[in-house]
C-alpha cells in the first residue's frame, strides 16, 4: 500500500487571514474561509474563499504549497476554474469554529476552539484534511493571539474520528464516545484503533487510558507499533504499561528497544516483575524461551481436588492460561498436569497425584519455535510446558502464542490519513 | 410564564429603585412620560431575545460565540463579568442599606442573605426556583402600596404620565439618562434567553412567553411609576433631595407614614436580595455558553460544576466585598456602570444580527417594520446609555 506523507500541519487560525500566492509570487487574497466535504469519518478540505466578496473557492488542488505563513499556488489565478459552495460542502470557519461539542448524553463539553489540519501527499495528489479538534485552553489563547504566554501546556485535541457527522449545520457536534466507553471496548478493536492513529497520537491516546485497558490493547499490537509507541511516551508511564503486560510479551519487547532504553524502564518497574522479565529475556529469539511466559498455574500434587479449586479461584487471574494445571513438586520439577475438565469432573475428596497425566509433552527453552509448533500441532495442546534439562519448571508457551508466530503480520497501516483515504477510495 | 417577568422586575433592582427615587424627588411627576416609552423598548428588546432562545434553543452568549468568533466573544465575557460583578456588589450593598433600615447589622444580613440565595439555586430545581422568583415580583407591589400611602395628586399623574415635558436643565438631562439608562442592561438579554432555553419553551409554545414579555415589561415600569410617584408626592413636595433608595425610606416616614417607609424598605429589600441571585446566576450562564460547558439551574453540582463554582464565587465575592470596612462602593458602582454602558452597545447589535440571521432563525428574523422599531429603539438606547457614560465620567 502506497504511503501518504505528512507535508505540514497547522491550526486554521494560523493559516486564517494569511495570503495567497499564484506561481509569480503575485498576491490574489487572504484565506478567508475554508470549504469542506465532511464524508466517511475524515472531512477534507475542497476549495479556499480567498476574497470577501466572491463567491468562489480556489479549489484545494491548486495548492502547490500551504504552511502557517503564507499559501502558493501552482498556477495563475483562474476565474474559470473557480467553484461555489457544492450542497454538500459548508464552510469550516463559520459552521465548524466555536461550535458546541457535546458528548453521549448530551452534556455540553466545550467549544472548537481550534481545528488542526493534515497537508497529504500520497496517490499522486495532495489533501489538506481536518485532523483534530482543539478542545483545549491553549487553543483558545491561540485565538485570542496570546498564545505564546501558554507554550507549556499541552494542546487538548479530540481527533476527528471520535466526532459524528451533525445532522444540520446549526447543530452541535456530539462526540463518539467518551473515555469511559474507549475502556470497554475490546482489546483487539482497541488495539485497532490505536493503529490507525498517527505515531504522534498513539502515545497521547494510550496515556489517555486506564492502564490496565491501555496494556491489554499494547498486547494486541503489532511490535513495530508497540516499539514506536514505547519510544514517544514517559518512561515512568511506559514502565507502568510493561508491568501489567504478560511478562512474556513485555521481554520480547524489551528486547526490541535499544538497550539504554530497556535497563531504564526495567529498573522503573516494580523489582519483581521486571526479575521476571529479566530472566526471559535471556532466551534467544526465535526459541521456545523466548515464547514462553511464566505465568501458569502450579499446584502441589498432594493437595485434593476441592483444596485445588480454592486455589485456583486466587490463582487464576494472574495466569496466562487456566486449561492446563502443571503439578511440581518441591524441587520445582514437573510431575504431572491436570486439565480443568478433569479437575471438574474429579470427585472433590480425590488427590491430584492420582488424577494426574504422567505422559508429559514438553519443550526445552532452547528448541526452536518449529519444533514448539509442531509439538502443539502434534498433541493438540492448548498450552505446552517448558522445562529444563533437570525436568524443572520454566514456563509455559500458550496456543496463541504460537498461532501469532505462524500467522506474523496482520496488515497494518501506516497512519489515519491511509484509512480514510483508501475508504474514500472505494467508494 | 416566567422568564419574561422575572427579568423585567430584576430591573428593578438596588441601583433602579435608588435612580427612581432620586428621579422622583428631584424632578417630581415631571419625569412619568419616559415609563411609556421605556415599556415599548422593554417589549422590544427582549421580545427578540425569547425568540431567539426559542428558535435556537441556543443562549445568546452560544449565539455570538458561534457568529462572531472567540475573540469578540472572550473580551464581551470579560467585560460583562467586570461589569455584572460591580452590580452584584451593588445588590448586596442594597441588602445590607435595607436591613440597616430594619436595625440589623450588614455583619448578620450579608452572610445570611448570601447563604440563602446559594442555598435556594443550588437546592432547589428550576420549576421551584423560577416560582419563588415569580414570588419574589409580587412582593415589588408594596411600591404600589407606599406610593398609595402617599396620596399623590392622581390628576397630575395621569397628566403628566402621557404629556411629555423637556428641559435642558442638566440635572434634569441627567436624571433622565439615568432612569432610562438603567432600564436596560446586558445582562437581562442573556438571562432572558438562557432562561428561555432552560425552560425548554420552542417556536410552538412561544405565543405565552411573548405575553410574559409584555406583562412583565408593564409591571416592572408600574412599580417604577410608584416609587417615583411615592418620592414625588412626599420628598419632592417638601424640597427634600435624596442621593440613595435607603435616605427615601428614612425621609417618607414623617411625611407618609411608617407604614410607607416599611413598605418602602421592604421592596429595597426584595429587589436587592432578588437581583442578588439572578445577576449572578446570568454571569454564570453566559460565561459557560461562551466556553460550551454545562450550564443550568436544573443540573446538578457534579453536571454542571463551572456554573456553579461561578455563581458561588461571584455571590461569596460580591457579599465579602460589601463586608470588608471602608470599602470605594461609589467608585466601584461607577465602574460597572461604566462598562456595563459600554458593553452594551455591542450586545444590542449582535442581537439585531443575529436576530436577522436567516441561517439561525429561518422565517422568524424580524420583519421589516418590526426590524425598524428595534434598529431605532436600540439607537436611541445606545445613544441614551453613552449619554450616560459620559456624563458620569464627566462629573467625576
Amino acid at each position: 500500500m502506497e504511503k501518504f506523507r505528512v507535508l505540514g500541519e497547522f491550526f486554521f487560525s494560523q493559516i486564517q487571514g494569511k495570503p495567497i500566492y499564484d506561481h509569480r509570487g503575485r498576491r490574489v487574497g487572504n484565506l478567508r474561509d475554508l470549504a469542506i466535504r465532511w464524508e466517511g469519518d475524515t472531512p477534507r478540505v475542497t476549495g479556499i474563499k480567498y476574497a470577501r466578496s466572491i463567491q468562489k473557492h480556489i479549489p484545494v488542488d491548486q495548492l502547490a504549497r500551504i504552511n502557517a505563513t503564507h499559501m502558493d499556488l501552482l498556477h495563475e489565478l483562474d476565474e474559470e476554474s473557480l467553484v461555489p459552495l457544492q450542497p454538500d460542502e459548508i464552510y469550516m470557519g463559520k459552521w465548524l469554529m466555536d461550535k458546541q461539542i457535546i458528548d453521549l448524553k448530551g452534556s455540553k463539553v466545550v467549544r472548537v476552539n481550534d481545528i488542526k489540519l493534515f497537508w497529504l501527499q500520497g496517490r499522486g495528489q495532495k489533501y489538506l484534511v481536518l485532523n483534530a479538534v482543539d478542545i483545549g485552553f491553549r487553543g483558545l489563547a491561540r485565538r485570542l493571539g496570546v498564545e505564546f504566554l501558554f507554550r507549556r501546556m499541552q494542546n487538548h485535541l479530540v481527533w476527528w474520528e471520535f466526532i459524528q457527522h451533525p445532522e444540520e449545520k446549526t447543530a452541535s457536534l456530539r462526540l463518539r464516545g467518551d473515555k469511559q466507553q474507549l475502556d470497554q471496548l475490546h482489546p483487539a478493536d482497541l488495539a485497532e484503533i490505536i493503529e490507525d492513529l498517527d505515531y504522534k497520537k498513539r502515545a497521547d491516546f494510550i496515556e489517555e487510558l486506564d492502564v490496565e485497558v491501555a496494556a491489554e490493547a499494547f498486547a494486541e499490537m503489532e511490535v513495530d507499533t508497540q516499539i514506536e509507541i514505547l519510544e514517544h511516551m514517559n518512561s515512568q508511564q511506559a514502565s507502568d504499561l510493561l508491568e501489567e503486560m504478560p511478562p512474556d510479551e513485555a521481554a520480547d519487547l524489551l528486547a526490541e528497544l535499544p538497550e539504554e532504553k530497556s535497563d531504564e524502564l526495567l529498573n522503573l518497574m516494580e523489582p519483581e516483575e521486571a526479575q521476571e522479565v529479566r530472566e526471559l529475556m535471556v532466551y534467544e529469539e526465535g526459541t521456545a524461551g523466548a515464547l514462553m511466559t511464566t505465568e501458569y498455574l502450579a499446584l502441589a500434587p498432594e493437595i485434593t481436588v476441592a483444596e485445588a479449586f480454592i486455589q485456583l479461584r486466587r490463582l487464576a487471574a494472574e495466569a496466562e492460561t487456566i486449561y492446563y494445571l502443571y503439578l511440581l513438586k518441591d524441587d520445582e520439577t514437573l510431575c504431572g498436569v491436570i486439565s480443568l475438565r478433569e479437575l471438574l469432573m474429579a470427585d472433590p475428596e480425590a488427590r491430584l497425584q492420582d488424577l494426574m497425566q504422567t505422559r508429559l509433552i514438553t519443550v526445552q527453552p532452547q528448541d526452536r519455535d518449529r519444533e514448539v509448533a509442531e509439538a502443539v500441532n502434534k498433541y493438540n495442546l492448548l498450552a505446552i510446558p517448558v522445562v529444563d534439562d533437570d525436568n524443572r519448571m520454566l514456563g509455559i508457551i500458550t496456543v496463541d502464542d504460537v498461532l501469532e508466530m505462524l500467522v506474523p503480520d496482520r496488515g497494518s497501516l501506516e497512519t489515519f490519513a491511509n484509512i480514510f483515504v483508501s475508504k474514500r477510495a472505494m467508494k | 410564564m416566567g422568564p419574561g417577568i422575572i427579568t423585567s422586575n430584576v430591573d428593578n433592582d438596588a441601583g433602579g429603585i435608588t435612580t427612581y427615587s432620586v428621579a422622583g424627588a428631584a424632578l417630581g411627576y415631571k419625569i412619568l412620560w419616559v415609563f411609556i416609552p421605556m415599556i415599548v423598548a422593554l417589549v422590544v428588546i427582549q421580545e427578540m431575545c425569547t425568540r431567539m432562545g426559542a428558535v435556537t434553543g441556543k443562549g445568546l452568549a452560544d449565539l455570538i460565540r458561534e457568529r462572531f468568533g472567540v475573540r469578540i466573544t472572550f473580551y464581551a465575557m470579560v467585560g460583562l463579568l467586570l461589569g455584572n460583578l460591580g452590580n452584584v456588589m451593588s445588590e448586596f450593598a442594597g441588602v445590607a442599606a435595607s436591613m440597616e433600615l430594619f436595625g440589623v447589622s450588614k455583619y448578620l444580613s450579608l452572610p445570611l442573605a448570601a447563604l440563602f440565595i446559594w442555598w435556594l439555586v443550588l437546592r432547589w430545581s428550576y420549576k421551584v426556583v423560577e416560582r419563588v422568583f415569580l414570588a419574589a415580583c409580587l412582593v415589588y407591589f408594596s411600591y404600589i402600596f407606599s406610593g398609595y400611602l402617599a396620596h399623590p395628586d392622581w390628576g397630575e399623574v395621569a397628566r403628566e404620565l402621557v404629556v411629555p415635558s423637556f428641559s435642558f436643565d442638566r440635572s434634569y438631562l441627567v436624571i433622565l439618562v439615568g432612569v432610562i439608562g438603567t432600564t436596560i442592561a446586558p445582562w437581562m438579554q442573556f438571562y432572558i434567553q438562557s432562561a428561555v432555553v432552560e425552560k425548554g419553551i420552542t417556536v410552538k409554545d412561544y405565543t405565552y412567553t411573548k405575553y410574559d414579555v409584555i406583562v412583565g415589561s408593564i409591571m416592572v415600569n408600574l412599580v417604577a411609576v410608584f416609587i417615583v410617584i411615592c418620592c414625588a408626592a412626599t420628598l419632592h413636595q417638601h424640597g427634600i433631595k435624596v442621593e440613595s433608595a435607603q435616605e427615601a425610606a428614612l425621609g417618607l416616614a414623617p411625611l407618609a407614614g411608617s407604614w410607607a417607609s416599611t413598605l418602602f424598605a421592604v421592596g429595597l429589600l426584595n429587589a436587592s436580595l432578588f437581583s442578588a441571585s439572578i445577576l449572578p446566576l446570568s454571569t454564570a450562564y453566559f460565561i459557560c455558553e461562551a466556553f460550551g460547558i454545562e450550564a443550568g439551574i436544573d443540573k446538578s453540582w457534579g453536571e454542571a460544576p463551572a456554573f456553579y463554582w461561578l455563581y458561588t464565587i461571584l455571590i461569596i465575592v460580591g457579599a465579602g466585598f460589601i463586608l470588608i470596612p471602608d470599602i470605594p462602593l461609589i467608585k466601584v458602582m461607577f465602574w460597572s456602570q461604566v462598562l456595563n454602558g459600554v458593553m452594551l452597545p455591542f450586545v444590542l447589535i449582535f442581537m439585531l444580527l443575529l436576530i436577522n440571521n436567516r441561517d439561525l432563525m429561518g422565517e422568524h428574523v424580524n420583519r421589516w417594520t418590526y426590524n425598524l422599531i428595534s434598529w431605532v429603539t436600540v439607537g436611541i438606547m445606545i445613544i441614551l446609555t453613552l449619554l450616560m457614560v459620559g456624563t458620569s465620567l464627566f462629573q467625576a
